[in-house]
């Protein structure tokens, strides 16, 4: 036993022990948590299991806690087979005896491995997306139910919740979406005019700007930002209540936790997106104007000349149509998903990020049903 | 029992508490609060609701800084301490929160796997090992190991806070009133449970509790807080002080009820 970390007191280690005539293990010393990483390694190297060992002599121990007990018990054939042990480890001793004999049997729990079980794990994550899918029309039937009735008697409608939300998705979010559709404009601006300079064709850059803000950038836009804005508070809003048995409670008083929830927000989204729309054209056909005069020489008066004979009410109006469809997904998967927040605090995070993505997804996938409806129909 | 009083006669307290002042806006919590936690007793705070249980419990174990007064844990004051040797004095106390206060994007086991983690470099073997100890320890069933928090009962998650807080084998443990919230049963087996651990561990036992049954049946004095101050004795001495919170709440219908039911079952 040579043993650099040996004690002050002596030439002895904290926790030492000696196998005597191939049988008999002596221990002694301080066996605590602290020692039983060197201690477990030691007895390792010394090549002891339970099978050599008779007899464990404990009379030699200072110190000892449950971690010591456990090493000690392990070391032993049986617990039955320490001896000496001092009489105020006794109880300690029993009390990690059994535990040892209540866990030391158990199997250790297997992962599975192999390709069958790649398999059936998409099976499963299959299962799982077509169960969300499943799920979500289910909660956009009890939306539409809970809102139809809104609808028919609006008097029961919570007014001073939908007021709030109208505050917070859509008076709050005026100036980002406003930074955001005038970069937008300026940027489409300024792509088409560098492409269309080369024709000559300057003037059409204004063209461009309309009828991709009105038509397709300005409600895109706006709603990505209420998705990534509202959508993931949504979430964490009713997620926190959800964890908070909040909707439970409801549930117990009485109250119908989406009529309470859900409706006001769906109905102030759908109020506040449309205005947001109307916002972030105006606003990016201004970022738009600002570059044509600064790059092209197209002075506002002319941009407002060329924009009204470029662009007829039909494209504002398409773009302003999609918008309570994308506040529509937005609202009811952020709501879905937070009614869907169980368990810990991790779920809250997981479905919010959850609940931005599909609600984009959404939306970009309405646009596209959209797109191809009204180019069916040649508007 | 030799033992603990061999060691209680020892001067040094696991705890002491020397003119704690707390205040909390025009709020006055203590005032002069002096308190021994004894080596190797079990000692229950009580006081009623806003005296300042808790708010000493946290002063004790270094989440309150107190507006004044010395609170010494294991002789060292938390607060002084920086560090390698905070932490050192942190794996010597053991804490167990209001319904446990478990990590819940954990398991159970994980939760006090990330105990032994912290303090120990043991390897993932081992730490599993005695993981699975301190879950036996804490009267769960193994199947228990894998489970989140949110799939356990009341109950047990009390109980799986408590396996975390033993995790490493801590001299002093406090309660944050353990049995709230469980039935009569299962409180009375959590009271077993802190008693028979106590002594197979050795442990010092500071409990905040308002169950009169876990007064009576495990703790060896009693701490009342009243007046932003506190009065600590055995419950016999309680019994006969003249103040009338204390009168109350010892010579009130349950605590009689508690008193005998401890009385006829020894």
């Amino acid at each position: 036993m040579t043993e650099k970390s040996a004690s002050s007191s002596g030439d002895r280690p904290p926790a030492w022990f000696d196998l005597e005539d191939g049988n008999r293990l002596r221990v002694g010393g301080i066996w605590r948590l602290a020692q039983v990483v060197q201690l477990s390694r030691r007895l390792e190297r010394a090549g002891l299991s339970g099978r050599e060992v008779q007899e464990v002599d404990a009379s030699g121990l200072t110190a000892l806690d449950s971690a010591g007990a456990q090493l000690l018990i392990r070391a032993a054939p049986s617990p039955d087979a320490i001896t000496g042990i001092d009489e105020r480890y006794r109880g300690l001793l029993r009390r990690v005896a059994d535990a040892e004999a209540a866990t030391g049997t158990l199997p250790r729990p297997g992962r599975p491995g192999g390709s069958v079980a790649q398999l059936a794990l998409i099976g499963w994550r299959t299962v799982g997306v077509g169960i969300r899918i499943w799920e979500l029309l289910g909660f956009v039937g009890l939306c539409t139910v809970a809102t139809g009735k809104v609808l028919v008697r609006p008097w029961t409608l919570d007014g001073r919740a939908t007021v709030h939300h109208l505050q917070t998705t859509g008076l709050n979010a005026l100036p980002i979406v406003g930074l955001l559709a005038f970069l937008i404009g300026v940027v489409v601006a300024f792509m088409g005019a560098l492409q269309l300079q080369k024709f000559s064709a300057d003037i059409y850059t204004v063209d461009m700007v309309g009828i991709a803000m009105l038509r397709e950038l300005g409600v895109l836009f706006a709603a990505i930002m209420v998705a990534g804005r509202s959508g993931s508070a949504f979430t964490a809003e009713i997620g926190a209540m959800s964890l908070n048995e909040e909707v439970d409670a409801m549930r117990t008083i009485g109250l119908d936790p989406i009529g309470m929830l859900a409706v006001p927000r769906i109905v102030a989204l759908v109020i506040a997106l449309p205005l947001l729309t109307v916002y972030a054209d105006l606003v990016g056909l201004a970022g738009g104007a600002v570059v044509s005069l600064a790059v092209l020489d197209i002075g506002f008066p002319l941009f407002v000349e060329r924009l009204s004979g470029a662009v007829d009410e039909t494209a504002f109006l398409i773009g302003l149509a999609k918008a309570p469809f994308f506040a529509m997904a937005i609202a009811i998967v952020g709501c879905f998903e937070g009614f869907k927040v169980a368990g810990s605090a991790a779920s809250v995070g997981r479905r919010t990020t959850t609940s931005v993505v599909e609600a984009i997804f959404a939306v970009i996938l309405i646009d596209a049903a959209f797109a191809m409806a009204l180019s069916w129909l040649n508007i | 029992m030799t033992a603990r009083a061999k060691e209680a006669a020892k001067p040094e307290p696991a705890v002491s508490v020397r003119g704690l002042n707390n205040r909390f806006g025009a709020q006055q919590i203590h005032e002069g609060l002096d308190l021994d936690l004894l080596t190797g007793e079990v000692l229950g705070v009580v006081g009623s609701s806003g005296s300042g249980k808790s708010v000493l419990l946290r002063s004790i174990v270094g989440l309150n800084r107190s507006r004044a007064g010395d609170v010494l844990v294991l002789g060292s004051d938390l607060f002084a301490l920086r560090g390698r040797a905070r932490k050192a004095l942190l794996a010597r106390i053991g804490v167990l929160f209001q319904s446990g206060a478990l990590f819940s994007g954990l398991t159970v086991a994980e939760n006090i796997a990330l105990v032994l983690k912290t303090h120990t470099g043991l390897p993932a073997a081992s730490i599993d090992r005695l993981a699975r100890q301190k879950i036996d320890m804490a009267g769960l069933p193994q199947d228990s190991a894998a489970k989140l928090p949110a799939q356990l009962s009341g109950g047990m998650r009390t109980r799986a806070g408590l396996a975390r807080a033993l995790a490493l084998d801590p001299e002093i443990v406090f309660l944050d009133e353990p049995t709230a919230g469980l039935d009569p049963i299962g409180a009375a087996d959590f009271d077993r449970l802190i008693r028979e651990l106590q002594q197979s561990l050795g442990l010092t036992v500071f409990m905040v509790t308002h169950d009169l049954n876990s007064l009576v049946a495990i703790a060896d004095r009693i701490a009342v807080l009243v007046d932003r101050k506190i009065r600590v004795g055995p419950l016999d001495a309680l019994l006969n002080d003249p103040h009338p919170w204390i009168q109350a709440y010892f010579h009130g219908p349950r605590a009689k009820a508690a008193h005998n039911a401890a009385g006829s079952g020894n």
